[in-house]
């Protein structure tokens, strides 16, 4: 197996409680890489699309990348993929902190999950040799109990991804958070781990990664941490300020979704910016393992009604439990944040998903009596509230944790629901930023940023900067952005290094760590593989291209304030174009050609 | 009058949110970023420009929420009355 890799998958099966280990798929790793690219293809192949996502028959695999635990840039992601309860789509989700690279440390490379313990569970990894024990005495517990109480009985040292409450209790968007604050948070991949019986993996590893080639490997390194130390973005911008600092970037330019995206600004902004987070509850920056960009937050409540400390309040949650409620009650909302990462849940659906109700609220269609509390836009104890009910599978909390499309389907109102393929979009408003309209709509997870992050080229300007209102050419940059994340994703690194190093520093790396000799072009084929590979599993799972879609409103209702005014995203402009550049037929079918010239035929 | 409106690290830099500055004949953004700096005494310019005196990758300036990029740049005319909001490089996700 080549180096980089530790050539070792854990294949634990929950029925039968055991552990074994086997050898990862050599071909499998050269033409998928790793992380998000080899888990999906390990899913294709063991899983139907078909499966009912809360089944025993799906599995749920964390996965490492090739250049997880190695050092030069922030390569120490990881990511959990299954089928998602939430969207029915291929899930991978994706997380940083100190958990992947320790699985790496010792000796894994992947865990694959199957089949449902009788009762709970969790995974005890110590250099090589794993256990499942039982963990009755942990199920219902916050995650940050959860991490404690085992860093307690297994080892000091421990590395913990566990659920919280909100996995045990079916909460659709369930999320599984490591380090405490860290979260694989999209699609509810948490509620699957939940559905197994399993609350927690904890991994204790001292061993190391090797490369193929160390010299030209630290040369690697060396050039990509100067290019991310000279960057102002990477080497200044988000360690000061974090990712909230787009708060006032996105409402300057009017595509802050507000109000269940009633309107693109929020007259609250400036209270719930990353400048007014940083002047009050913000303590100091944190960095996941072995990166110098430290964008995590670290705060502490000190406000009269909340208290609490834990990490975020990031700018998606400012935005989903911020403006999406019409809420700029800055400490309602850092509290809201801990709660759902106590409770183990995804931020930008859980606040959108109230955001949604909020406006069921304001149209008569969810009374007071129902909700047992008063639902107007911009009510932060609600809020607070309902996250907890939520988490805890409560009262109206029940209704939160279907995630907004089943509760909006629930009043016979779907199109109410700000999703695509029943993901929650996050914090950009289409009709103010077009890339990201089609970003949405076709992500493989639904509608997502961190699939092809237009925002880059279309609002920051960077690499370059591209009118935001201009439709041409959008489906061009939206390829090649999906290509090169699903490479990132794979290898095991923090999309945020790529505000300051591209695909030829990536190339660098993975020849170096694994003694391969791609080029750029072959680096960005195994992206577009990867895309077309969970494009297939999503059309197998009956996902078809008609849901390659955005809501109504942002469609066709215009922006009704702020400089994109009158604005919709013209999808329809953008979406033909799309599926030529992906080699698609005018359907968005994969056509044969293209999965040949894949080797995915 | 301009409106000025500093955002980010420029921001914690100058510990100021904004300001405002009287307008002149033939303002431009370019201009109005010189006059700015020497009338509150902090360089800041240097967060938005690069040593050529253009716009860092990431660098937003908008005039009355519009991107300078797609305007006229650094040479977008100003008219009396005009808001200007700096953001030096940040990112999110």
């Amino acid at each position: 197996m080549s180096k980089g890799y530790q050539g070792r998958v854990l294949r634990v099966d929950l029925s039968a409680g055991t552990c074994k280990t086997e050898a990862i798929n050599a071909e499998w790793a050269k033409s998928y890489l790793g992380g998000r690219g080899l888990a999906s293809k390990y899913l294709v192949e063991e899983v139907s699309p078909e499966v009912d996502a809360m089944s025993p028959e799906n599995k749920l695999i964390m996965a490492t990348g090739p250049l997880t635990g190695t050092y030069g840039a922030a390569n120490g992601r990881y990511m959990v993929v299954t089928k998602s309860p939430l969207t029915g789509t291929i899930a991978s989700s994706n997380s940083g902190g100190y958990f992947p690279s320790e699985l790496k440390y010792a000796g894994f490379d992947m865990i694959i999950f199957e089949g449902k313990a009788t009762k709970p569970v969790y995974l005890q990894i110590r250099d090589g040799e794993a256990e499942l024990v039982g963990a009755l005495h942990l199920w219902g517990k916050t995650t940050n109990d959860t991490e404690d109480a085992i860093r307690n009985e297994f080892h000091g040292d421990a590395k913990v991804a566990c659920i919280g409450p909100a996995g045990e209790n079916g909460v659709f968007f369930a999320n599984i958070i490591n380090d405490k604050h860290r979260a694989a948070g999209r699609s509810g991949v948490g509620m699957v781990m939940g559905s197994k019986n399993l609350k927690a993996v904890a991994v204790r590893g001292t061993g190391g990664v090797r490369v193929a080639d160390p010299k030209a490997y630290r040369d690697a390194a060396l050039e990509s941490y100067g290019l991310l130390k000279e960057n102002p973005v990477t080497g200044e911008g988000l360690g000061a300020l974090g990712t909230a600092v787009l708060v006032n970037v996105i409402n300057q330019s009017g595509a802050l979704p507000t109000r269940n995206a009633q309107s693109g600004t929020f007259d609250g902004a400036e209270k719930i910016s990353g400048e007014t987070l940083a002047a009050t509850y913000l303590k100091r920056n944190k960095s996941c393992m072995g990166c110098i960009i430290g964008c995590g937050r670290v705060t502490k409540l000190s406000d009269a009604k909340y208290s609490g400390d834990g990490e975020g309040p990031e700018y998606e949650s400012l935005w989903a439990l911020g403006a999406a409620c019409g809420i700029s009650d800055l400490a309602a909302i850092t509290k809201a944040n801990y709660i759902c990462n106590e409770y183990g849940m995804d931020t930008i659906t859980a606040g959108s998903t109230v955001g949604c109700a909020m406006e069921l609220f304001q149209k008569g269609l969810i009374s007071e009596k129902e909700a047992g509390m008063s639902l107007e836009f911009g009510n932060g104890e609600a809020l607070v509230k309902l996250m907890e009910m939520t988490g805890k599978g409560e009262g109206f909390g029940k209704k939160i944790g279907l995630g907004s499309y089943r509760l909006a389907e629930s009043y016979g109102r779907p199109e109410l629901s700000m999703s695509s393929k029943k993901l929650e979009f996050p914090a950009y408003d289409p009709r103010g930023v077009q890339g990201m309209g089609l970003e949405y709509a076709t992500s493989n997870r639904g509608a997502c940023h961190v699939r092809g992050y237009l925002i880059s080229p279309e609002i920051l300007g960077i690499p370059e900067k591209l009118d935001p209102h201009v439709t041409e050419g959008k489906a061009t940059w939206l390829k090649i952005f999906q290509d090169f994340t699903a490479v990132v994703d794979s290898a095991g690194v923090c999309l945020f290094t790529t505000f300051g190093i591209g695909v030829p520093q990536f190339a660098k790396f993975c020849n170096a760590a694994n003694g391969t000799s791609m080029n750029d072009e072959d680096l960005l084929a195994a992206g577009d593989r990867i895309y077309n590979l969970e494009r297939m599993f999503n059309l197998k799972a009956g996902i078809d291209p008609s849901q390659d879609t955005l809501p109504k409103r942002i469609l066709e209702e215009p922006l009704p304030d702020g400089p994109v005014k009158g604005d919709v995203c013209r999808l329809s402009e953008m979406l033909p174009d799309y599926y030529k550049e992906r080699g698609w037929s005018a359907k968005g079918i994969p056509t044969e050609a293209k999965l040949q010239s894949l080797g995915l035929a | 009058m301009l409106q000025l409106q500093f955002f980010g690290l420029i921001r914690i830099l100058l510990k100021r949110e904004a300001m405002e500055l009287a307008w002149a004949e033939g303002d431009t953004v370019q201009r109005v970023l010189d006059r700015a700096q020497d009338q509150v005494g902090t360089a800041f310019v240097h967060k938005l420009l690069d040593d050529l005196g253009t716009p860092r990758s990431g660098t937003i300036i908008l005039v009355n929420r519009r991107n300078i990029a797609h305007l006229k740049g650094l040479q977008t005319p100003l008219a009396d009355g005009d808001t200007l909001a700096f953001f030096p490089p940040g990112a999110g996700g």
